[in-house]
C-alpha cells in the first residue's frame, strides 16, 4: 500500500498532457503503458498521432519477420485504438505491397484521418487502393513509391493543404486533376516523375517544390505562390522537345507569381526558362523576391544570361543572389556578344536592396566576370560578394582576381570575398 | 449620475458604450476627462507639461474621484488639441501611476484609467512605466492563501493571469489579488516565474532560449509534474510542451517496472489483465503465450458456466447427434468438406495425442482448437441448431475439465475411425517429434508462472517458445 508520501504523480495530469506525452514517445513505448496500472490501461488508445517505423520492431536480420512482426504490430494497435486517428504515418523499407496495407487504410478512412504519409520501401509499389480517396478530412498527403490511381468520380480532397509525390506512378492527367480538385492546396511537391508536363492551377499554392523529368511546366493560376524549387533533369528528348517550343516558358513559369518570395532553380531550370521567344514583352515586377538562387547557369548561353538579368532586373526588392556557374570553358572563351554589357545591357537598374551575392563555381569566363562587373557596379547596398572558383579551373584564377580587382565597387562596404576550395 | 468620457480626438463616447467597452458598469468607472481636459484649460490643477510626476498629483486625483464625481460637469469638446494631447497625458499617467500607488483603488476604475491611457497613446504609458522608479506589480495568490506581488511584464507571460488582469481588471491590488489555480504551490510559482521571466524578454536568441530550457528542466520528477500541472493551468503551453518532451524522454525506453517506481504507479492491474491480449508489444512470444493460455482459462470458466445450465443427458444426446450428422454430411459430400474434415480431424488426432502424452503444445492446441470451434461452428450452423453449450463443449481447451476429455475422446473416437491407418501414423510421428522438440526448449520459470496462475493445472504442461 502506497502511503500518502508515494503519491501517483503523473495518473491524475488532464488527458491533453498525457496525450502530448506520449505523442512524443515512439509509438512502441506509449502502447507499452498500458500495463502500467490501471488507469493507464487505455491512455494511449486515444492518441490521435500514429507514427509507425522500424523501430516498432525488434530488429532481426530475417526480413520476413521484421515484416510480419509490423504488420502485425500496427494491425493489433489499429484494432485496439479508440476514436478518430488524425496522423498516420509508416515509413519503412521494409514492406512494400502487402494486403495489409489495404485494410489499414480502408480503418483510417473511416476514423477521420487527416494526415497521411506512407514512405514504403523498394521493389514492387503499393498501388493505392480506392477508399483513400474516401477520405474526405485529409489536410496531408505523402506518398513514396506508389501507385496512384484515381477513379473517374473522383473530384479531389477539398481540405488538402499540403500534397507530396514522390517517385508515384500517376497518369499526368490525374495530377493535375488532382491539383485542381483540391482548392486549399498550399503545398505541392512532386518528384523523380517521368517526362511530366504539367499545368499547375492551385489558387492557394504557396510552396512549389518540383524534381524531376518535366517536359513542360506551366504555372497558370497560382497567384500566391511563396516559395519554390524546381529541379529539371533533361534528357534528350525533352532537350530536343524543348528545341522545338516557341512559347515563353518564362512567362508561363514565371509569369504569374507576383507574391514570390525565394526562388531556387537547379540543373537545367535557366535553360527552361530561355526558350522561347517574347522574354520580357510581359512587364512583371517581382516586388517580394527577396532570395534567387540558380544553379548551374550556363555563361556562354547569351539567352540564359538574359534570364537571369530579366529576373534579377525586375526585383527591387532582392537581398540575396547565389548563382553556380556551369561553364564550358573552352566554348565560353570565344565569347561572342560581349559587346551586350556595353551596349544593350540595362544599366540604370540599381539593385537598391541587394546584400549578399555568392557566385560559386565560377571558371573565369567573360561573361561571368562582366555579369560580376555589372553586379558591383550597381549595387549600392552590397555587403558580401562571394567567389568561388570551379575545380577544374587552376591557371585562371590569377587572371579572374586581377580583373575582379578592377571592377568599381558601388558600395563602399563590399566584401569580395574570393574562396578557394 | 453619469460620467461623459470624451478622448482627445475623437468622438464623445456615451456611458453605455464606454461600459460595453470597458465590460464594466458605468456607475464604477470614474474617469473625468473633463478633469482632464479641464487640467488644460483651468489653472486651480496646475496641470501642465512641466508637472512633474508627483504622487501629489495622484492623491489629487484620488480626492477628485473620492469625492464627487459631478466636478467638471461641462462637457466641453477637445479644443486645443495640440496643448490638450500632451497634458492628457501626463495627466493620464499620473493617473495611472497615482492608482498604483494607492492600493485602495476600485480595480475597475483602474482598468477604465488603463483603457483610456492605452487609447491614448500606450506607447507613451509603458515608456513612462519604464522611467518610473516604481514598476507595476500584480498580486498573485497561491492555493495555501499567501499572496505576493510578480512584476507585470513577467507575470502577464501567462496567458490565464494576463486574462485575469485585462478582462476582469483583477491582480492590480493585494484584495484583489488573482486567485491562481489549485495547481499552484508557491515553489512550483517561482520556478514558473523564473521561466516567464526569462522567456518574456524578447531579444534572446533561439539558442539561447533553447539551452536556458534545458537546463531549466532538470530536476526530480515530482517537481517536474507538478510544474507540467501548474504551467497547464495558467495556460502557458510553451512551458507545458517543454515539460511534456521532459516526461516523455523520461520514460522513453524503460521498462513497466522502472516507470511505475519513477512516478509511484500503482502495480494494480490483476494478472489477468496483465495477461490479457492488449499488445503484444514487446513481442514477447512468452506473453503472447501466457495471453493464450489466459483466453483458453477464460473460454473455460465461461464453458463451466454454461454446463451448470445444460443438462448432462442432453448434451450428450446432442453431442451424439451433432456427430452422428457431420459424419452423415462429411460422408455424404464431396472432396471439399471431406478434405475440411479430415484436416479437423487430424487436429482433433492431434489434440488427443497431445492430450495423451501430457505434453502439449499450447500454441498448436490453441490454434487447432479455435480452428476447430470454427469448423465445428460452421457446420452447426449448416445442420440447424444446437445448444450452445455443446459448441462450446467442442471448444473446451483444457485438459483439468472432467468432461472434456471425455467428450473427446468421444468425438476422437468416431473420427478416428475414418481417418486412414497411414496418414494417422504419420500425424503420431509428426506429432510426437513435435512434442519432443517442444519439451526440450522452455525454460522452467514458465512452468512455475503457470503454477502462480489462477486456476492449477494438475498436468505438467511445457510450452514452446515459438509461436503457431
Amino acid at each position: 500500500m502506497d502511503d500518502v508520501m508515494s503519491r501517483d504523480l503523473i495518473s491524475d495530469l488532464p488527458q491533453s498532457i498525457i496525450e502530448s506525452i506520449l505523442t512524443r514517445l515512439p509509438i512502441r513505448d506509449a502502447v507499452r503503458t498500458s500495463i502500467l496500472s490501471s488507469k493507464w490501461r487505455y491512455k494511449w488508445a486515444t492518441l490521435t498521432q500514429l507514427v509507425f517505423d522500424e523501430k516498432c520492431v525488434i530488429l532481426s536480420n530475417d526480413r520476413c519477420k521484421v515484416e510480419d512482426g509490423l504488420v502485425n504490430f500496427i494491425t493489433r494497435t489499429l484494432f485496439l485504438h479508440q476514436g478518430p486517428i488524425h496522423k498516420f504515418q509508416l515509413t519503412t523499407t521494409h514492406l512494400q505491397c502487402c494486403p495489409d496495407i489495404d485494410q489499414w487504410l480502408l480503418f483510417l478512412s473511416r476514423n477521420d484521418i487527416k494526415e497521411l504519409v506512407l514512405e514504403l520501401g523498394e521493389g514492387e509499389w503499393f498501388r493505392v487502393p480506392s477508399c483513400l480517396f474516401n477520405c474526405k478530412k485529409l489536410t496531408r498527403l505523402d506518398l513514396f513509391r506508389c501507385e496512384f490511381d484515381p477513379p473517374p468520380t473522383f473530384k479531389g480532397f477539398l481540405c488538402l493543404k499540403s500534397l507530396n509525390l514522390h517517385q508515384v506512378l500517376v497518369s499526368p492527367e490525374a495530377i493535375e486533376s488532382l491539383i485542381s480538385g483540391c482548392p486549399l492546396l498550399e503545398s505541392l511537391a512532386l518528384s523523380y516523375f517521368d517526362s511530366l508536363a504539367l499545368t499547375i492551377r492551385a489558387p492557394n499554392l504557396k510552396f512549389l517544390c518540383l524534381e524531376g523529368e518535366f517536359k513542360d511546366i506551366c504555372l497558370e493560376n497560382t497567384p500566391l505562390l511563396v516559395a519554390m524549387s524546381v529541379a529539371m533533369y533533361m534528357t534528350d528528348d525533352i532537350a530536343e522537345h524543348f528545341e522545338q517550343s516557341s512559347t515563353c516558358n518564362f512567362n508561363r513559369f514565371l509569369g504569374g507569381v507576383p507574391r514570390l518570395e525565394r526562388l531556387i532553380g537547379h540543373i537545367y531550370f535557366t535553360k527552361f526558362l530561355s526558350i522561347g521567344d517574347d522574354l520580357g514583352r510581359l512587364p512583371i515586377t517581382y516586388a517580394h523576391l527577396k532570395v534567387v538562387e540558380l544553379n548551374q547557369v550556363s555563361f556562354e548561353d547569351m539567352k540564359e544570361i538574359l534570364v537571369v538579368l530579366h529576373l534579377i532586373t525586375n526585383s527591387p526588392n532582392l537581398r540575396e543572389l547565389q548563382i553556380s556557374g556551369s561553364s564550358n570553358t573552352l566554348a565560353a572563351i570565344d565569347a561572342p556578344d560581349l559587346d551586350f554589357w556595353e551596349d544593350e545591357c540595362p544599366s540604370n537598374c540599381t539593385f537598391k536592396q541587394l546584400r549578399v551575392v555568392r557566385m560559386t563555381d565560377m571558371s573565369g569566363v567573360p561573361h561571368e566576370m562582366e555579369f560580376i562587373k555589372f553586379l558591383l557596379a550597381n549595387s549600392p547596398a552590397l555587403e558580401t560578394m562571394s567567389i568561388s572558383p570551379c575545380v577544374y579551373v587552376m591557371d585562371g584564377r590569377l587572371n579572374m582576381l586581377i580583373e575582379l580587382l578592377r571592377f568599381r565597387r558601388a558600395s563602399a562596404q563590399a566584401e569580395i570575398l574570393f574562396i578557394q576550395d | 449620475m453619469y460620467m461623459i468620457l470624451s478622448l482627445p480626438g475623437t468622438d464623445i463616447l456615451t456611458p453605455w458604450a464606454f461600459s460595453k467597452h470597458l465590460e464594466y458598469t458605468w456607475t464604477r468607472a470614474a474617469i473625468l476627462t473633463q478633469f482632464v481636459q479641464a487640467g488644460s484649460e483651468s489653472s486651480p490643477c496646475e496641470l501642465d507639461q512641466r508637472t512633474p510626476l508627483l504622487s501629489s498629483h495622484g492623491s489629487l486625483c484620488t480626492q477628485s474621484f473620492g469625492g464627487t464625481y459631478s466636478g467638471h460637469s461641462n462637457a466641453t469638446s477637445p479644443k486645443n488639441m495640440g496643448h490638450g494631447d500632451h497634458v492628457v497625458d501626463q495627466v493620464a499617467r499620473s493617473l495611472y501611476v497615482g492608482y498604483r500607488n494607492n492600493a485602495t483603488m476600485d480595480p475597475a476604475w483602474f482598468a477604465a484609467v488603463e483603457t483610456i491611457c492605452m487609447l491614448n497613446g500606450c506607447a507613451m504609458i509603458h515608456e513612462a512605466l519604464d522611467t518610473q522608479i516604481m514598476k507595476s506589480y500584480i498580486w498573485l495568490q497561491t492555493v495555501d492563501g499567501s499572496i505576493q506581488q510578480v512584476e507585470q511584464e513577467i507575470a502577464m507571460f501567462c496567458p490565464m493571469i494576463c486574462h485575469e488582469v485585462i478582462q476582469k481588471g483583477m491582480g492590480s491590488s493585494k484584495n484583489y489579488a488573482i486567485s491562481l489555480p489549485q495547481q499552484v504551490n508557491p515553489a512550483v510559482l517561482s520556478l514558473i516565474l523564473d521561466y516567464c521571466r526569462f522567456h518574456q524578454v524578447p531579444g534572446r536568441s533561439n539558442k539561447e532560449r533553447k539551452s536556458f530550457d534545458e537546463k531549466f528542466i532538470r530536476m526530480d520528477t515530482k517537481r517536474l509534474c507538478e510544474l507540467t500541472s501548474a504551467a497547464d493551468s495558467l495556460q502557458l503551453k510553451p512551458l507545458v510542451d517543454l515539460t511534456s518532451r521532459a516526461l516523455a524522454r523520461i520514460i522513453e525506453g524503460k521498462a513497466p517496472e522502472e516507470i511505475r517506481e519513477i512516478f509511484h504507479l500503482p502495480d494494480d492491474l490483476t494478472e489477468e489483465e496483465k495477461l490479457e491480449p492488449l499488445k503484444n508489444a514487446t513481442d514477447d512470444p512468452r506473453i503472447r503465450l501466457l495471453n493464450r493460455l489466459y483466453a483458453k482459462k477464460r473460454k473455460e470458466l465461461k464453458e463451466r458456466e454454461k454446463l451448470k445450465n445444460v443438462e448432462v443427458d442432453e448434451e450428450l444426446v446432442d453431442d451424439r447427434s451433432v456427430d452422428d450428422l457431420l459424419s452423415f454430411i462429411n460422408g455424404d459430400d464431396g472432396d471439399s468438406k471431406g478434405i475440411k474434415t479430415s484436416k479437423s480431424k487430424r487436429k482433433n488426432r492431434r489434440r488427443k495425442d497431445l492430450l495423451k502424452s501430457t505434453s502439449a503444445h499450447e500454441a498448436t492446441k490453441n490454434h487447432n482448437k479455435e480452428s476447430n470451434g470454427l469448423n465445428s461452428v460452421c457446420r452447426s450452423a449448416e445442420v440447424g441448431q444446437i445448444l450452445p453449450g455443446v459448441d462450446a463443449t467442442t471448444n473446451l481447451q483444457d485438459v483439468e475439465d472432467d468432461i472434456f476429455p471425455n467428450k473427446n475422446e468421444f468425438d476422437d473416437g468416431d473420427i478416428d475411425d475414418e481417418i486412414d491407418p497411414t496418414l494417422k501414423e504419420k500425424i503420431d510421428r509428426e506429432v510426437e517429434d513435435f512434442a519432443r522438440r517442444l519439451n526440450s526448449d522452455w525454460p522452467e520459470r514458465m512452468q512455475e508462472i503457470l503454477s502462480l496462475g489462477q486456476e492449477k493445472k494438475p498436468v505438467h504442461l511445457s510450452l514452446n517458445g515459438k509461436g503457431s
